[in-house]
């Protein structure tokens, strides 16, 4: 998933540590959900919201229908700020390659996202329809219910969900520190060839 | 789309000083905004000089009802248009009656005369561009404002060909966001008028 260059939503950020937006891209962001908000009952209907979505990132019409679902967890047809919030959350995430982060700061909320039965349990096939969004690679996922399933169902429940999610931070944190030594170790070596 | 944010922000805030077209730009005005406004009283004159000319070409006196206003915060998405044509009629009277007669005083002195009184003039000016750069600090710049109104309208106008075409054209909520696009597009025409002059 990509958001479309010089898009409004392309301007905001998350902060690094807690991946939220500030309060100044909050209500950057509020003032542009009151701008679709055409039928002033603050909220966005399918149609508004697939023409949104359409227009501000390169997801497929069956992958934004998803997101829909995912995110009207009241079943009312309708999506209104918080979820929206969530959503652009969700999005500059990926945007920024904080995946690992965000699921990691905010495994609560990203889990009963996942759990759209409402059976406190997801299995490996939510993860698998949400891997646009979350960018979890198979190899993960095998990795996940291989090393995570402690209590054998094939399902994940929160507590495991919870633990993977710190799995995946600290791998993320490793494999950040291992990208920082290999530049240095490269500045070092072009410096001693100058020499 | 990269030249009417940079236009907006020469004209509304030109502590930016900024020719460059780079669309990092808005950003950065975004996250240092409350960092520059030292900068912006230093360089308040020649805004001044700007938003007399618009005050006298135009309905730009309103811009006065923001200095006057200044505690109060616009609602939601419908007053960014700093133009509104309803508030120029209750500002007019008290902008004219607080200058009025500082400018009848200006024409009957000296030159020297002249120079201090037009000082004290600008001096006199100054509070309400403290106010309006007070309360741009709680506003949403106008080259952002443009940038999420312009998307918006290219938004509900595919939106409005999927209304028309699954519901009907004669349906009520077609109509209303045909009407909602419409006032849109008047008060962007509106805005890029008066930016032009």
């Amino acid at each position: 998933m990509k958001l479309k260059q010089g898009s409004f939503l392309w301007y905001l950020y998350l902060d690094k540590l807690y991946c939220l937006l500030s309060v100044r891209n909050v209500k950057a962001l509020v003032e542009y959900f009151h701008l679709l908000d055409v039928h002033r009952k603050k909220t966005l209907n399918d149609v508004l919201f697939y023409h949104f979505l359409h227009h501000v990132t390169d997801l497929k019409r069956n992958q934004i229908t998803i997101v829909f679902n995912m995110l009207d967890w009241n079943a009312v047809g309708e999506i209104g700020f918080d979820q929206f919030y969530m959503l652009v959350c969700i999005l500059l995430a990926q945007e920024n390659h904080l995946e690992e982060q965000f699921i990691f700061r905010h495994s609560r909320p990203v889990f009963e996202l996942l759990d759209l039965d409402g059976e406190l349990k997801i299995g490996p096939d939510n993860l698998h329809m949400y891997n646009f969004l979350f960018n979890i690679k198979k190899q993960q996922l095998r990795d996940i219910y291989y090393n995570f399933d402690i209590t054998g169902d094939r399902l994940l429940n929160y507590k495991e969900f919870k633990l993977f999610t710190m799995f995946s931070m600290d791998k993320y944190q490793e494999s950040q520190k291992a990208e920082k030594r290999r530049r240095e170790r490269k500045l070092y070596s072009k410096t001693d060839c100058h020499d | 789309m990269e030249g009417k944010p940079f236009k907006a922000s020469a004209k509304s805030s030109s502590h930016h000083g900024s020719g460059r077209s780079s669309l990092q730009d808005i950003r950065n005005m975004w996250t240092t905004a409350t960092l520059s406004q030292p900068k912006l009283n230093v360089q308040l004159p020649t805004v001044r000089e700007d938003t007399e000319l618009e005050d006298v070409n135009l309905s730009g006196k309103t811009r006065w009802s923001y200095d006057q206003k200044s505690g109060q915060d616009a609602e939601g998405g419908e007053d960014k248009d700093r133009f509104k044509p309803e508030e120029p009629e209750e500002l007019e009277l008290g902008h004219d009656s607080s200058q009025g007669s500082r400018l009848e005083e200006d024409d009957s002195k000296t030159d020297n005369e002249k120079t201090s009184s037009v000082s004290s003039l600008n001096i006199s000016r100054h509070t309400p561009h403290r106010a309006y750069w007070v309360e741009q600090q709680s506003r949403l710049p106008l080259p952002l404002t443009e940038l999420m109104e312009n998307e918006v309208l290219e938004i509900l106008t595919e939106a409005l060909r999927s209304y028309q075409s699954e519901i009907g054209r004669d349906h009520s909520l077609t109509k209303q966001l045909k009407r909602y696009i419409e006032g849109l597009k008047r008060r962007r025409n509106r805005r890029l008028q008066v930016l032009a002059i």
